[in-house]
């Protein structure tokens, strides 16, 4: 198989992002639609995420940050950020991991039975 | 790093020895299936760069990728440059009958940029994908064209 270059490994993932996902639980796109480099992306699982793909993705994996304040462990408390070592899609990362993976795999962190029980802060608060 | 299939060797050598006018593609040093392409804005379109200036034209940076299936299926390419053309939407992703479903295995990498070189001198603003520039084009041509040599001249110098 030939290495599919990043931006065109992102655009297809745009594509995709566009035509609408499975049952419609998490959706993502570019933050701006000119940003030509395809690097800064909102997600959302509920409320929104950003992620931001570096030159070196998909090789590397992108960061991603929580905008609404969510209490997860995977979630840096102070910052927002989804902490790679403790959320194993990203430290063990697989250039066959897509931005839908990682939202899919949150909003499954966020209903596992352990994190249901978890205090949420309150609504409308943000990191 | 697997074998490149002799078509694309051949192909790369032939665009690399004897270049199209006004086109450039040079293949990635690491992935020799991913090219970075120049193409010079044709004389007499609102791509065409600044004339007081010794260079010929607006220069177009593009990508452009051969993907597995090559040539059963059309290379992949955009425009990495910005450029207001009806047929080329905000990403840079083209709208061209030869890169969708008129793509054949006996059109090659230089036919496709000279392709995209000649769409760039006749903007069909009928079969859009950047609709607010279509619209543009069509409602008052002159200004369109006014604003794709304005940014011509502001990303393509």
């Amino acid at each position: 198989m030939s290495v599919l270059p990043r931006n065109f490994r992102l655009l297809a993932e745009l594509e995709k992002g566009e035509k609408g996902l499975g049952d419609g639980s998490v959706s993502y796109g570019l933050e701006s639609p000119e940003d030509t480099y395809l690097s800064s992306w909102i997600g959302t699982i509920i409320g929104p995420n950003q992620i931001f793909c570096d030159k070196d993705y998909p090789n590397k994996p992108p960061s991603v940050k929580f905008e609404s304040k969510i209490n997860i462990p995977c979630v840096n408390q102070q910052t927002g950020v989804v902490e790679p070592k403790n959320f194993p899609l990203l430290k063990d990362w697989s250039d066959k991991t897509t931005i839908e993976t990682i939202l899919l795999e949150l909003r499954r962190e966020m209903t596992t039975t352990a994190n249901r029980r978890l205090q949420q802060p309150p609504e409308g608060t943000y990191f | 790093m697997n074998s490149l299939p002799k078509r694309i060797i051949k192909e790369t050598e032939r665009l690399v020895k004897e270049p199209a006018p006004g086109i450039s593609a040079t293949p990635n040093e690491e992935n020799l299936r991913y090219f970075n392409v120049v193409i010079t804005g044709p004389v007499d379109s609102p791509f065409q760069g600044n004339v007081s200036h010794h260079k010929s034209g607006g220069v177009f940076n593009l990508e452009l990728f051969l993907t597995d299936d090559y040539p059963m299926s059309a290379p992949k390419v955009r425009f990495l440059t910005k450029i207001y053309h009806p047929n080329i939407d905000k990403l840079g992703r083209i709208c061209l009958d030869i890169l969708k479903d008129k793509w054949s295995p006996a059109l090659q990498i230089r036919t496709v940029l000279l392709s995209i070189q000649a769409l760039l001198s006749a903007p069909n603003p009928d079969d859009p994908l950047a609709n607010d520039v279509a619209e543009h084009w069509k409602s008052n041509e002159k200004d369109a064209i006014q604003t794709a040599k304005e940014w011509t001249r502001l990303y393509a110098a």
